[in-house]
């Protein structure tokens, strides 16, 4: 297997959400080609068909047990647009913190149990850092993966409290939440989110958060020498992540947290400056996908699945393309356009290292985002707009989940679900080729990645891969 | 069997000191309603059995069950337990990948022969010969049925792997299959919830591997001891059901006075579960308590009952509790078994006291 072209078929792919497989095309020791299957069809968008719409706030969140919260954000913004509803405005600030609260905690699990733990492989042991690593971020029993899990177990405290349950909430309403908070929910919240700081600051940073939210050049990134960001910088420097896996500069985000005011972080278009974004421009092609019918906006897309799974298809996943071309979405997307500096300087890199350093950078300013909404919060205050079901209507909900831009298109007929369609962020991010032949975003990033003789499961492909923070059952539903 | 480590040695090698143990063991004994007296016999029985090894498999899922699982319960038994998972086959969770991973689930198989549990979150789709969620390669029914062949017993985590769950909603396009009618020959405990409590999965975890031997089950096969009652039987906001005092608003006064949801759809006087008693997010809240009525997830057939904001019945009058009585059986007969289930909590209220009277024997 090391002499000329050979192909290579990693799946299932562990320690990612939901089942993932990825073919290789090998030649001259480097990935000439990749293809992306994502080999779980459910049928979501075909079982809401038929049902009152507000079942969408309970159905849609169980597409994923990651990202439920985005999900149901996402849902509740659909109906809210079809009823031509808006939150009241602390109902929007109490789904804006819940919301948060589960992608921040996404980010920390992605750095954690899916990400660092392939720096302990065998094929690192001659490296400087190994053993710390081994230490640290060893699957399942490493002491910063404890930590870690602990850390966001007690994070998730607030939603117990403001959405009853996790995973799988149902607080979010097209109107705002479900439960009004308490004065001492408020404390009780703040008092949760301090400790949270301190894990942050004492452990994944080790000082204080604003210095991380503050950096604003590479250099500066380059320089920090604390925490577990450490290491991951010190590892990702010495086998060149940042030039592994490189996108192709094109990045999308709807905008997250949507407040009255508008998003906490902005929403738009960066292909080298910011535009808006017209999500009218959106179309799923199917030309590889294992789906019967046209490529179409999805407002008036439809899932039906090619029981023959005939050629060229190769996966259950649709290719969503934005004015025609691919875009990748995630927290490096959502940085970069709402134009943080440091985010900026890692648009240009686009590789391993931005993705994940934009993830941790994230994680901070997230930090700081959920303490302001929560000094917000006034208990005395209405939290749930009221609003009617049009009997035909239409809404489209976009939101930004932890792993990039997830949109929601409903339509109404005769007060039942008649058409839901759903694209999520790794539906962008792991789509397949579409009918120019154009491979999707991951499909990309990996050309080129080496292959050393004799791996089966080459290191450098679970990097790029992991980097994107797949979440599979979200991709295809 | 003198190759497989006893639980201690294998906590020990953890890290876990003597004294986490003990605390672990009382831990324990508490969760699962045994009395102090059970402390020193939990530790007997973990220091001197060999461990009984676990393989976790995914199928038609959302994983909401390992993120329960891993992120919720109290540290201690959450590390113990999750160690003890991690040792052989966890999908979601383990080191390696791609071939490397199914060649060690083989091993492990192989090694435990008749000896192990596999714990199944998700379902197998039966539509176009399972082709809906493939595993290595394989439709997971296949993956399924031969883990299946050699376990000694089977846990069906959460509504999935118990019922089918949201994805076997009607018109359930890839024919999502509860495991319970794909692997008939084995003993299988439904841990059924969208997703289980965390404190739920550990504890039907630990007895199992405490005891080795299964909970007492209702006649749906759900363990007695956490899905005997009622939501509606421990909600905190059952006063205001019985004195008719009801949100009929989202929001509304009676909302922010933490009236009852039932005419908001609450479905907790049909459902078995311990949302109301253990609670969430590490004891934190339930769904009612943020001002949502329960949808029933434990319950088989929840997803297909209507919408989540229909009322249980058109009952629009009751207020006392024969009447509350009368809610419950006549939204049972939709929530199909339910009835069963009740008529035989006083039968398995016996059978949880001889286990405990035998484990003490």
């Amino acid at each position: 297997m090391t002499e000329g072209p050979a192909r290579l078929v990693m799946g299932p792919f562990n320690r990612v959400e939901g089942d993932l497989e990825v073919t290789l095309e090998i030649a001259e020791g480097r990935v000439a080609a990749a293809r992306i299957n994502a080999p779980l069809f459910r049928g979501f968008e075909r079982m809401l068909e038929g049902r009152d719409p507000r079942d969408a706030l309970t159905i849609t969140p169980r597409i994923c047990g990651i990202c439920s919260i985005s999900q149901s954000a996402a849902a509740a913004r659909a109906l809210a647009d079809a009823m031509g509803l808006a939150p009241e405005p602390q109902g929007a600030l109490v789904a804006a913190l819940i919301h948060a609260v589960e992608n921040v905690a996404d980010h920390l699990t992605h750095f954690h149990l899916f990400f660092m733990p392939d720096f302990t492989r065998p094929v690192y042991d001659t490296r400087p850092w190994h053993g710390r690593m081994v230490d640290r971020f060893t699957a399942a029993t490493g002491s910063a993966l404890t930590r870690a899990v602990a850390a966001r177990a007690e994070l998730f405290h607030i939603l117990g409290m403001m959405a009853g349950k996790w995973p799988h909430t149902l607080a979010i309403q097209p109107g705002g939440v479900t439960k009004a908070p308490t004065a001492r929910d408020r404390a009780r919240i703040l008092a949760t989110l301090r400790s949270f700081r301190r894990y942050l600051e004492e452990v994944l940073f080790g000082a204080p958060v604003e210095a991380f939210a503050d950096l604003a050049s590479l250099a500066a990134l380059e320089r920090w020498a604390t925490g577990d960001v450490a290491l991951f910088l010190e590892a990702a420097a010495d086998l060149d992540l940042a030039h592994l896996g490189r996108g192709s500069g094109r990045y999308l985000s709807f905008g997250a947290y949507p407040l009255p005011e508008g998003p906490v972080f902005a929403a738009g278009l960066w292909d080298g400056s910011r535009r808006s974004v017209d999500p009218a421009a959106i179309r799923e092609d199917l030309s590889h996908a294992w789906m019967l019918g046209e490529a179409r906006h999805p407002s008036q897309g439809e899932t039906r699945p090619d029981e023959d799974m005939a050629a060229p298809a190769y996966s259950w996943c649709k290719a969503p393309r934005l004015d025609g071309r691919t875009v990748e979405t995630g927290a490096l997307a959502r940085q970069i356009v709402d134009g943080h500096p440091l985010a900026l300087a890692l648009a240009a890199e686009g590789g391993v290292r931005a993705r994940v350093a934009a993830r941790l950078l994230e994680i901070a300013r997230t930090q700081l985002v959920m303490e302001t909404l929560a000094t917000g919060i006034r208990p005395e205050a209405a939290f749930m707009a009221r609003g009617t079901l049009p009997r035909d209507g239409a809404g489209m909900g976009l939101v930004e989940a932890a792993r990039g831009a997830l949109g929601h298109w409903l339509t109404i007929e005769r007060g039942r679900i008649a058409r839901y369609q759903i694209i999520a962020p790794t539906t962008w991010n792991f789509s397949p080729r579409d009918a120019a032949g154009v491979p999707g975003p991951v499909e990309a990033a990996l050309e080129g990645a080496p292959v050393q003789p004799g791996e089966t499961t080459p290191v450098s492909v679970q990097h790029i891969v992991r980097s994107f923070d797949p979440c599979m059952v979200c991709t295809v539903h | 069997m003198s190759q497989i480590e006893t639980f201690y040695e294998v906590m020990r090698r953890q890290g876990i000191t003597r004294r986490s143990f003990m605390k672990y063991c009382s831990l324990t004994a508490s969760a699962l309603g045994l009395g102090p007296a059970f402390v020193p016999k939990i530790a007997h029985a973990m220091e001197t059995k060999p461990r009984t090894p676990v393989i976790w498999v995914n199928g038609l899922e959302c994983t909401c069950c390992s993120e329960s699982f891993i992120r919720g319960a109290h540290p201690l038994a959450k590390d113990v337990v999750l160690s003890m998972i991690s040792l052989d086959y966890s999908h979601t969770l383990m080191a390696s990948a791609g071939h490397q991973a199914e060649a060690a689930l083989a091993e492990t198989i192989e090694k435990y022969k008749g000896n192990y549990i596999l714990a199944v979150e998700g379902n197998p789709p039966l539509n176009e010969d399972g082709m809906f969620c493939i595993v290595g390669g394989k439709p997971f029914v296949e993956q399924l049925k031969w883990a299946a062949k050699d376990a000694k017993a089977v846990i069906s985590w959460g509504a999935c792997a118990s019922y089918g769950c949201v994805q076997a909603a009607a018109p359930n396009p890839t024919r999502a299959t509860p495991v319970h009618k794909v692997i008939t020959d084995k003993p299988i405990i439904k841990v059924p919830g969208c997703p289980p409590i965390a404190e739920v999965m550990t504890g039907v975890i630990t007895y199992m591997l405490t005891f080795d031997r299964l909970p007492e089950l209702d006649r749906q096969g759900r363990p007695a001891m956490f899905y005997g009652q009622r939501i509606h039987d421990k909600c905190y906001r059952r006063p205001h059901f019985d004195a008719g005092q009801f949100v009929e608003a989202w929001d509304d006064e009676n909302a922010r006075k933490g009236y009852c949801l039932y005419k908001m759809g609450c479905k907790g006087p049909t459902t078995y579960n311990a949302c109301s008693t253990v609670r969430w997010n590490e004891g934190t809240s339930f769904p009612i308590q943020s001002g949502h009525g329960c949808i029933g997830c434990s319950e088989d057939g929840f997803w297909d009952q209507g919408s989540f904001y229909d009322r249980v019945t058109d009952l629009t009058q009751f207020g006392v509790e024969a009447n509350a009585d009368q809610v419950g059986l006549a939204a049972a007969g939709v929530v199909g078994g339910a009835v069963a289930v009740h008529a035989a909590i006083s039968a398995l209220k016996r059978a949880q006291k001889k286990t405990q009277e035998k484990v003490e024997g």
